[in-house]
């Protein structure tokens, strides 16, 4: 698998990837450490807490991340979650819905990744 | 009106004129006549008073010789006096002494007794006898033995002197010159004269022309006319006053000449005195007087007549010219009324087109949404009532659009919108609109551009589009089918100056052309050709009229046309447009080699220009073998084209079999570029196979050559960015950045990026260590902060206001957002706090350099 069927698996534009960050190699290493990063696991956490500021910044931050990546999918997703959750406001059904959406397109990402990753190493 | 005022004054004229004339001939008459009466009545007064005194002079002189007479006949005794010869003697001698040429003795018996001189015969002695028997004096006339007339004196004597005679008188004799000298009748001839007479005429004295003796009958030969009598008439008057003793005075012709005649009675005797004054003095006097009168008279009638006439003439002229003004007010205010008469009918068939034209759509609408309605279930059926709606609905709002546009024309509400306008994308927007018309029609639609050297001006790009878009859609609608639309654009110099440049559109069509008449009027409002044949085209028929006043007045443009039925319409579009004040992007491409092949010499030409004018050098041919030739000759020589531009139309093998060809020489290295028409997509299977590499659409303006070959060129293009970018590193090399960013991948991909920049970059977790940062650094250290706005513990607003409260040197260092909120009210947050800019991310690494070069180095 190579790193652009990657992206075309998580569902994101890898020519607009290599565009910003200018090397194949930049964007392997930041795709890569995406799994580490810990802010899907601070939204989870905090929704789930009813922290309903601190989702709001780990949304907004997994948005900045995704623009950063051109994680288009994820990206769009993210988004909408982050505009519904700011100001602290959003009805819980709807949170709840798109929150679906945006594991759904974790997962997948992360799947993707994870894959890329197996295979790079192998 | 002009007539009757005009009637009248000539009439008044004519009437006052008559007046004039008939009151100063009134004038004249009267006075003429007045004079001459009253020169009658001082010609009777001076006559009279004239023959008194002759009368006077007369009795003096009898009464004198009379005395002497009686003297003498006091010296006779009374008794025997004839006896006595001595007393006779006496008596002549005395008479002889006092001259009287006579002196007799008369008697009783009528005998005259002659004592000295020649015997008399009295004529008439009865009244002269009888007169001295009653003891009168008197005179008479008689005559001498010569025929010699004697004045006889007669004094009475009674005495005897004989025994048989009686002596009754003494008599004495006075010759006739005596008196008449004496009284001075002959000195006075020429003025007036006088005679005596007696009363059955004779003369006694006679005046020196009359020769005759009587004068009575001198007057009946002689007199013409007195006084409006026959000379009997007057005869008769005269004898009549001498009968019974009245003065009697007359005035008569005679040989053309006026008399004054006056007849008295003379004393002592039976003679009358006529004394006749002629006129004639008094005549030229009075004529002279009467001419000059008349002169007068004459001459103020003239002066009173010009002064009416030129009074007349100056009223008339008056007249005339306010009858001209209140004619010219008239025809003007008819003239408008006409205008408005029209404009109104204009308005009114305007508005009964307009109802039509609305109606047509808007049963459509009605019917097709019942339609619809009825056939709910029928998904297809209401699909097809909706897209006729549609079709309808849009008509209908071009229809409004029109309406609005015009009436915003004519309240003068229309502005123009100026700004930036590619000329390009216009004619690039304007064929694609046309072209589904144009390909439903099934017409041969041509662009032409040439001599573009700006394709960015300053213009109404909405307005300028209405106008292209009316022209051709006139164009098409008004062009059968199969036919041919042109449509060329072109610029030239502009007489505005330097930084204007004047664009000419040509739009032409073979279609049906426009009468004469109707070209007349094809600008007007509301006009539409109203014969059969466009009656089924739809249209406000404002369109034009719009676009006049678009290109004309608003734009300050010209507009014309030439039609002529049956062949076809051409509009030209000219206007002087501003040119865009923008620095053309680089549009530079490499020093490559490149062949242009099209039939239209025109556009080879026009290309190539635009071509070498972005660094190009291109050469052109008109078919397919001589471009098939070039190529292969440049290619054997080492020096080929890099890019090949093919018409796919061209004479002999067209754009395709020649692609093929040049690739079988060429093999697939050199990109072939399809000049095409504006729809590719039935020919580009084929085009593909024969090795085409691309398209490329007409019209070929400069930035779509450039837009289209910078792709070939993008290995040359990528290092020219590079260069750029590598200016603004090298005023940043070696900045430290301070980066505030709570996720460490997105530090991560900034570090990556920035630090091959040149920059150098320490990492903040969030707000609270950014600020803890900053404040343990020294003066100087960080040259700016990148803020991300969402952090834990402290966030990226907040940490700039501390930043910006603190009591250190860098308080006020660069601080730019670096967030994934990328809305306007985002931005303006973060410049509230402080921040100087804002970036979104994703992060762009150009424009953060760019941020940082601007404000480090400010």
């Amino acid at each position: 698998m190579t790193l652009k069927e990657c992206y075309a698996a998580l569902g994101g534009d890898y020519d607009e990837a290599i565009g910003r960050l200018r090397s194949e190699r930049l964007v392997q290493k930041f795709v890569l450490k995406f799994l580490d990063d810990g802010s899907y696991d601070l939204l989870c956490r905090s929704l789930e807490g009813g922290n309903q500021e601190e989702a709001f910044r780990a949304a907004h931050t997994i948005k900045g991340v995704c623009s950063n990546l051109a994680f288009t999918k994820l990206l769009d997703s993210s988004s909408r979650l982050t505009e519904l959750l700011r100001e602290g406001g959003g009805d819980p059904e709807e949170v709840g819905k798109l929150f679906e959406q945006v594991q759904e397109d974790y997962r997948r990402a992360a799947q993707a990744i994870q894959s890329f990753r197996e295979e790079a190493e192998a | 009106m002009k007539n009757k005022t005009t009637r009248f004054l000539i009439t008044s004229l004519i009437g006052v004129a008559l007046l004039c004339v008939f009151v100063f001939a009134f004038f004249a008459i009267h006075m003429s006549h007045q004079s001459s009466r009253t020169i009658n009545e001082v010609g009777t007064l001076y006559m009279s008073s004239m023959s008194q005194q002759i009368s006077v002079h007369f009795e003096s002189i009898i009464n004198l010789r009379l005395e002497q007479l009686e003297v003498l006949a006091d010296t006779i005794p009374s008794d025997e006096v004839h006896r006595n010869q001595a007393l006779q003697e006496k008596l002549i001698s005395g008479a002889e002494a006092r001259d009287f040429s006579y002196l007799a003795f008369y008697h009783n018996d009528g005998t005259v007794e002659m004592l000295y001189g020649p015997q008399l015969t009295i004529t008439d002695p009865e009244p002269f006898l009888e007169s001295l028997r009653s003891d009168e004096k008197k005179a008479a006339i008689g005559t001498n033995p010569r025929g010699e007339k004697v004045v006889v004196l007669g004094v009475p004597s009674p005495h005897e002197t004989t025994a048989e005679h009686d002596c009754a008188a003494l008599v004495a004799g006075l010759p006739v010159t005596y008196i008449s000298s004496n009284l001075s009748l002959e000195e006075n001839s020429e003025r007036a004269y006088s005679f005596i007479i007696r009363r059955d005429g004779s003369f006694v004295i006679r005046s020196n022309d009359a020769y005759r003796n009587n004068y009575f009958e001198r007057v009946r030969v002689l007199y013409e006319d007195v006084n409006g009598m026959s000379a009997e008439q007057y005869l008769e008057e005269l004898e009549e006053a001498m009968r019974t003793g009245r003065d009697y005075s007359n005035e008569f012709t005679m040989g053309g000449e006026r008399y004054h005649l006056y007849c008295t009675c003379l004393p002592y005797s039976e003679w009358y005195l006529i004394t006749f004054l002629p006129y004639g003095a008094m005549d030229t006097i009075v004529s002279g007087f009467s001419r000059e009168w008349g002169t007068m008279t004459v001459v103020s009638a003239i002066v009173v007549l010009s002064a009416l006439l030129l009074v007349f003439f100056k009223y008339f002229g008056l007249t005339r010219q306010q009858l001209r003004e209140v004619e010219a007010a008239r025809s003007a205010a008819e003239a408008a009324q006409k205008e408005a008469e029209h404009a109104n009918r204009a308005k009114s068939e305007f508005l009964s087109n307009m109802s039509h034209d609305i109606r047509t759509p808007m049963n459509a609408i009605v019917g097709m949404t019942a339609i619809a309605t009825a056939n709910l279930k029928d998904s297809q059926q209401v699909q097809h009532c909706l897209k006729k709606i549609t079709l309808s609905s849009k008509h209908l709002l071009g229809l409004i659009n029109d309406v609005l546009d015009m009436s915003k024309i004519e309240s003068g509400k229309m502005t123009l919108n100026m700004d930036q306008v590619s000329l390009r994308e216009v004619v690039d927007g304007i064929v694609s609109i046309c072209q589904p018309q144009v390909k439903a029609k099934q017409q041969q639609f041509d662009v032409f551009i040439h001599d573009i050297s700006t394709e960015e001006v300053l213009c109404d790009s909405v307005r300028l589009n209405q106008v292209l878009l009316n022209l051709l859609s006139n164009a098409i609608k008004f062009t059968p089918e199969g036919g041919e639309i042109h449509m060329a654009l072109g610029e030239e110099e502009s007489p505005k100056g330097e930084g204007y440049v004047r664009v000419c559109i040509q739009v032409r069509d073979n279609g049906i052309g426009m009468s004469k008449e109707f070209m007349n009027h094809i600008f007007d409002s509301f006009a539409r050709e109203d014969s059969a044949r466009v009656h089924r085209t739809e249209g406000t028929g404002l369109g034009m009229a719009i676009a006049k006043f678009i290109v004309v007045d608003a734009m300050g443009g010209a507009i014309d046309v030439k039609s002529e039925q049956g062949k076809g319409t051409e509009f030209n579009v000219t206007l002087d447009l501003e040119k865009a004040l923008t620095i053309e992007e680089d549009m530079i491409l490499p020093n490559w080699n490149m062949l242009v092949v099209d039939d239209d010499r025109q556009l080879c030409e026009s290309t190539v220009a635009a071509l070498s004018s972005i660094g190009v050098n291109a050469e052109w041919t008109l078919d397919g073998e001589s471009a098939l030739t070039m190529v292969v000759q440049r290619h054997r020589r080492g020096d080929g084209y890099q890019i090949i531009l093919l018409d796919w139309k061209l004479p002999g093998i067209d754009g395709i079999a020649t692609a093929r060809h040049i690739r079988q020489e060429l093999g697939e290295d050199v990109p072939i570029l399809l000049i095409s028409a504006y729809d590719w997509g039935e020919i580009e299977a084929e085009a593909k196979s024969a090795g085409i590499t691309g398209f490329i659409s007409k019209p070929l303006f400069k930035s779509t050559l450039f837009n289209s070959l910078r792709q070939f060129a993008e290995g040359e293009q990528e290092e020219k960015e590079e260069k750029r970018r590598s200016e603004a590193s090298r005023n940043l090399e070696g900045r430290r950045i301070l980066v505030a960013e709570d996720n460490e991948l997105n530090w991560e991909i900034a570090f990556e990026l920035l630090s091959a920049e040149g920059l150098v970059l320490e990492w903040a977790e969030n707000g609270q260590i950014c600020v803890e940062k900053l404040l343990a650094a020294p003066a100087g250290y960080y040259d700016a902060v990148l803020m991300d706005v969402r952090m834990p513990v402290m966030g990226g607003y907040e940490a700039t206001q501390v930043i910006r409260s603190l009591d250190h040197p860098d308080h006020d260092l660069p601080i730019i957002a670096m967030t994934a909120d990328a809305f306007a009210e985002d931005v303006k947050r973060s410049l509230e706090c402080g921040m100087n800019a804002h970036v979104a991310k994703p992060i762009d690494v150009r424009e953060v350099m760019h941020l940082l070069d601007k404000y480090i180095n400010a």
